[in-house]
């Protein structure tokens, strides 16, 4: 039986992204911690994290199957200069 | 005369109701079954939640058991409250008299296949991505797509006439019902069609009956089987998400995208600026995005790959023609496949210094043509911004436009402000200044020359009193028709100023 430990499977600490988000895990946003003053934020595992973000393709990609047997590309990455 | 007017239900009207369900597991008198029946996601006075429960909910399976329930409804002078999904953003399954919540998820069978006639017969009760996964493996498809796709339900897409997000190519939920059984206020059961064809997609027999049973929100009765449309599953979907630099860019792109006669295009939806700045604190595709990307337009396309994959490349070309720049695969196809459930998404909203705070949203839709865009965006934007400085539980979070004509994709536009509002904080002051807003809003739509909603329906404060302004001189026409089907005013009471067709 595997056991879960917090400590074990603490995130990094958050770099900053702008006045209101910061980001533990790249592309992966969270709110900055100050402004999370109403409703404490979650302590999450790294491993939660990642399922979670994870489990939101695997969702995007179930939806896009309902509609249509292909989803066509153009190949091109964002012209605003950022990837995602 | 005696209507309906509040709610009458005692042991007896409990024991009758188990009489005719034939089972007491589908008659509902406890505490929990009523509060899960009471509000619908839009925000809610929760701080009048008992006002707002039915008295009993039951769960029929067939029409003959609706219509008795109807009928006892009538003879007691209780009110009745349709409910499906309850996923509709105006309130329509709220009961705002207590009585009989008829919750109709049991009636959810496929009752026929027709691949040569092309429809699918089915209870009322079934949720269109359950029906799609069935109709999935015939190489067809039931294409009425709403925010709420995962979860929304045939009987309540009829009630409150359904917008889909693939309208423009497939048609709305008015467009694909063929035809349906439905249980009248009086607990009658009819067929309506086009003319008395159960399959049938045009007639010019006596008159169109099944449009006067769609979109009356729960008021004209309960329908209980539908027939709907087929269509072939699509080999190809292309989405193609464009940002821009201003909003008047934006939406002059958005025009070109639904004149040029694609047919394949499905839907256009125009994000504005208070939308993007929405985005772009709490959106994890749009918070990298540069301040200078001010406004977004979305296109996708369903159909034949030999007719998307030519199209996709004439969308590309026009979504840049005037500025627009390509937001890349990732986004377009992932915010794209996020539109068919916008209800998974947790919903929280700023203060004024950015902190965050629990909200629920509220989606404010009207009818608009294309030339008023600009304007009514910048009025209703104006009407929430004054309301969040003066209160403080709310939050703009911005505007869209999607296209809104059936099988084409130009002139009118569903059009949404999304405001966060913190239900906690409501009380009866708060409350009534939201109800205040919402009437703004709405009285912004009519000045333009729009509807007050293109789908989500008149029913709620802030709307309802406005409908006999928006119906103008075929009003008395509306009441006419409301008193004669539904004499003691059992279904549905108190929506839309329908009670005004019992004054004397």
């Amino acid at each position: 039986m595997s056991v879960f430990r917090l400590g074990e499977q603490r995130p990094p600490e958050p770099r900053r992204v702008n006045d209101d988000v910061v980001m533990r895990f790249d592309g992966v946003y969270e709110v900055e911690p100050s402004k999370m003053r109403v409703f404490a934020q979650q302590d999450m595992p790294a491993w939660d994290t990642h399922r979670i973000v994870e489990s939101r393709w695997e969702h995007l990609d179930w939806m896009h199957d309902h509609f249509a047997d292909e989803v066509l590309s153009t190949g091109l990455e964002s012209e605003t200069g950022v990837g995602h | 005369m005696s209507v309906a007017m509040k709610s009458a239900v005692d042991d007896g009207v409990i024991e009758e109701l188990r009489g005719i369900l034939g089972d007491p597991d589908r008659v509902l008198p406890g505490l929990a079954a009523r509060v899960n029946r009471t509000r619908v996601p839009a925000p809610f006075p929760v701080h009048r939640w008992a006002e707002h429960m039915p008295d009993v909910a039951v769960l029929p399976t067939t029409a003959e058991q609706v219509s008795e329930v109807v009928k006892l409804a009538n003879r007691l002078r209780i009110p009745i409250v349709p409910r499906a999904g309850g996923t509709g953003l105006s309130d329509g399954a709220v009961p705002l008299r207590g009585g009989i919540c008829v919750d109709c998820k049991l009636m959810n069978q496929i009752k026929e296949i027709d691949l040569t006639d092309r429809t699918v017969t089915v209870g009322t009760g079934i949720n269109m991505l359950k029906l799609n996964e069935e109709l999935k493996r015939h190489g067809v498809m039931y294409p009425d797509d709403p925010a709420s796709y995962p979860c929304s339900i045939v009987g309540g897409r009829i009630g409150t006439g359904g917008w889909s997000l693939l309208g423009a190519r497939y048609g709305h939920t008015r467009d694909l019902v063929i035809s349906m059984q439905v249980v009248l206020p009086t607990g009658d059961i009819i067929e309506v069609g086009e003319g008395g064809g159960r399959k049938l997609r045009h007639s010019s027999t006596a008159f169109n009956l099944k449009q006067l049973f769609t979109g009356h929100q729960g008021t004209l009765g309960i329908a209980t089987e539908a027939t709907l449309e087929l269509v072939p599953r699509a080999e190809a979907e292309f989405a193609a998400f464009f940002a821009f630099e201003d909003y008047m860019s934006a939406y002059r792109t958005t025009g070109a995208l639904t004149r040029s006669g694609l047919a394949t295009i499905a839907g256009v939806v125009l994000f504005d600026e208070w939308k993007l700045r929405y985005l772009r604190r709490d959106d994890e595709a749009y918070i990298p995005q540069p301040e200078s990307v001010r406004a977004v337009v979305a296109a996708a396309m369903y159909g034949a790959r030999c007719e998307v994959e030519p199209a996709s490349r004439r969308v590309m070309e026009i979504g840049r023609s005037d500025g627009g720049k390509y937001l890349g695969d990732e986004i377009s196809q992932g915010d794209w496949a996020s539109r068919h459930d916008r209800y998974a998404t947790p919903l929280h909203g700023r203060l004024r210094d950015g902190t965050v705070a629990p909200m629920s949203w509220h989606c404010e839709d009207a009818a608009l043509n294309y030339s008023v865009l600009p304007k009514v965006r910048e009025e209703w934007h104006a009407i929430v911004e004054r309301y969040i400085g003066e209160y403080g539980i709310f939050d703009d979070w911005g505007m869209f436009a999607y296209t809104s004509g059936a099988y084409k994709p130009w002139g009118d536009y569903l059009v949404e402000i999304d405001v966060g509002i913190w239900e906690q904080k409501l009380d009866d002051e708060n409350w009534a200044a939201w109800v205040r807003c919402k009437r703004e809003i709405a009285e912004v739509s009519l000045k333009y020359g729009g509807s007050i909603t293109a789908c989500h329906g008149a029913t709620r404060e802030g709307d309802a009193e406005l409908v006999p302004t928006e119906m103008g001189s075929a009003w008395g026409v509306v009441k006419t028709i409301k008193r004669a089907l539904d004499p003691n005013n059992v279904m549905n009471p108190g929506k839309q100023s329908l009670d005004e067709a019992y004054e004397s």
